[in-house]
């Protein structure tokens, strides 16, 4: 069965990105995959308010708001999976006392939100020159009522989906551990091991054009 | 989260010395407009705007609910406007919304609702029972200045580039078709209404600049704005707070309004036909 915009099972949608266009923040990025835009501004290192500041690390905020409507637990969840990707890997250590805020706004939302909010933060990142221990991308995959894999699933994909899977990988090694998994619905783990695979072959694609897309900046 | 460090005062002094010699910090003459570049699409509705670095993004959306009961003929315009922390470091610091978000909002929200730019009546599809409900969302992206009128733009010309799904109704039953099935159809929009913003700057308010810059709006001491429309009609005026200004310049900046806004709405028409 074919997909509504007839790509392959593989094949993720266009992929796009713009550097520093933010002139307030200290490092912003639009991402997008197709249809699915999301922009990304950094703050950081700057004053941290009293209760959250942390004598040893740098605290890490992130806020993320809807193209449409009022915030819903859909965007804390996207929020809570970045926040979760990059505490560990930013270098807080470096900059105690301190907060990095990540501020994300889906401009356009077309399913893969999660997985393009990671994305664009860790360009946004780079661009603000905030340490990193690594890069890192991620990808989303679903798993269709007929049992096929789809890489990069479009909202209404994702609505009629079984499950869907969100693996965020590091650009350190392929074979290492994801940073970020995030699988939701039925699914066999022969299912999930597909769509690890899956995943990761797309993420390594990702992590090159982000590389394209820092170098030529 | 830093609080906004305001400019420090040799850049104030700056600003209004150049200004006393009929310069801009920026080198644009006193009545100029930034560069404007208006982005519609790809989604329905949804249009950038970026006036200098200054960025606005609206996206509207529309769905089918209950009219309010003192209305059953007529749709509900909707407005969602949140000044965040993306847009300049030090806002979003609480739970309640800071004054100049709610200016902004407020702004935009008269010059769309009680300008009656769009044809509430045209938004009912079942006089009682169900009527079109149209969410405009403001997001600011980057605040470089005059978010008010970047955000007058974007708002109208998303809701000129908004489409609607098409609507039959059948005796007592109304028909909602999927925008696949048959094009969506437009929103009924009387007219274009435009902000055009003046700052003054100086002790008495004596030197005036259009379109100010994030340095000029930060170290203004008057604000006016008009609201018109391409029939030459004034919409809104707004001055609040500031230094008392004299009404002969007010009436001047209304006349450099009038051109202006002429430039905003054909730079609109033009983005909305690419």
């Amino acid at each position: 069965m074919s997909r509504p915009d007839r790509r392959e099972h593989g094949q993720i949608r266009a992929l796009n990105c713009v550097l520093g266009q933010l002139s307030r923040t200290d490092g912003s990025a639009q991402f997008s995959s197709g249809s699915t835009s999301l922009l990304c501004g950094v703050y950081g290192p700057i004053e941290a308010r009293l209760f959250e500041e942390k004598i040893d690390r740098a605290h890490v905020d992130v806020r993320l708001r809807p193209d449409i409507g009022l915030p819903t637990t859909k965007d804390k969840w996207a929020e809570s999976a970045v926040r979760k990707t990059f505490e560990r890997n930013i270098l807080s250590h470096l900059h105690p006392r301190t907060l990095i805020q990540i501020n994300l706004q889906v401009k356009e939302g077309d399913g893969g939100v999660d997985a393009a909010a990671i994305n664009a933060t860790s360009l946004a990142l780079v661009d603000a020159g905030i340490p990193l221990k690594t890069m890192v991308a991620a990808a989303c995959c679903a798993v269709r009522a007929d049992g096929e894999i789809v890489a990069d699933p479009t909202e209404e994909e994702a609505r009629d989906a079984l499950s869907i899977h969100t693996f965020a990988f590091s650009s350190t090694s392929p074979d290492d551990n994801p940073v970020y998994v995030d699988s939701r619905g039925s699914f066999t783990m022969e299912q999930y091991d597909k769509c690890y695979d899956l995943c990761a072959m797309t993420v390594q694609r990702i992590l090159a054009f982000m590389r394209t897309a820092i170098e030529g900046k | 989260m830093v609080a906004e460090i305001p400019p420090s005062s040799i850049e104030a002094a700056f600003v209004l010395e150049a200004l006393q010699k009929g310069v801009r910090v920026d080198g644009r003459g006193l009545y100029d407009y930034r560069a404007l570049r208006i982005s519609c699409g790809p989604a329905l509705g949804m249009v950038e705007v970026q006036l200098g670095q200054t960025r606005v993004l609206a996206r509207v959306s529309c769905e089918v609910t209950r009219p309010a009961p003192e209305r059953p003929t007529e749709g509900i315009v909707q407005f969602g406007c949140e000044l965040g922390s993306l847009a300049a470091p030090g806002l979003d610091s609480g739970p309640r919304a800071s004054a100049q978000e709610v200016s902004v909002s407020r702004m935009v929200e008269r010059i769309i609702r009680q300008s009656r730019a769009i044809d509430t009546e045209a938004l009912c599809i079942m006089a009682g029972e169900q009527v079109w409900t149209v969410r405009i969302d403001l997001h600011f992206l980057d605040h470089a200045g005059n978010l008010v009128d970047a955000a007058a733009v974007a708002a109208i010309a998303a809701l000129r580039h908004f489409r609607r799904p098409d609507v039959t109704v059948d005796g007592e039953t109304a028909i909602i078709h999927d925008p696949r099935d048959r094009n969506p159809v437009p929103l009924s929009i009387h007219h274009t209404p435009v902000c055009v913003s003046f700052a003054f700057l100086g002790a008495n308010g004596q030197l005036v600049v259009l379109d100010p810059a994030l340095l000029e709006e930060q170290t203004q001491t008057a604000a006016f704005t008009v609201t018109l429309n391409a029939h030459r009609e004034i919409c809104a005026l707004n001055k609040a707070g500031g230094v008392s200004l004299d009404a002969e310049q007010i009436s001047r900046c209304t006349q450099v309004a009038v051109t202006k806004a002429e430039e905003l709405i054909n730079a609109i028409n033009k983005a909305l036909v690419q």
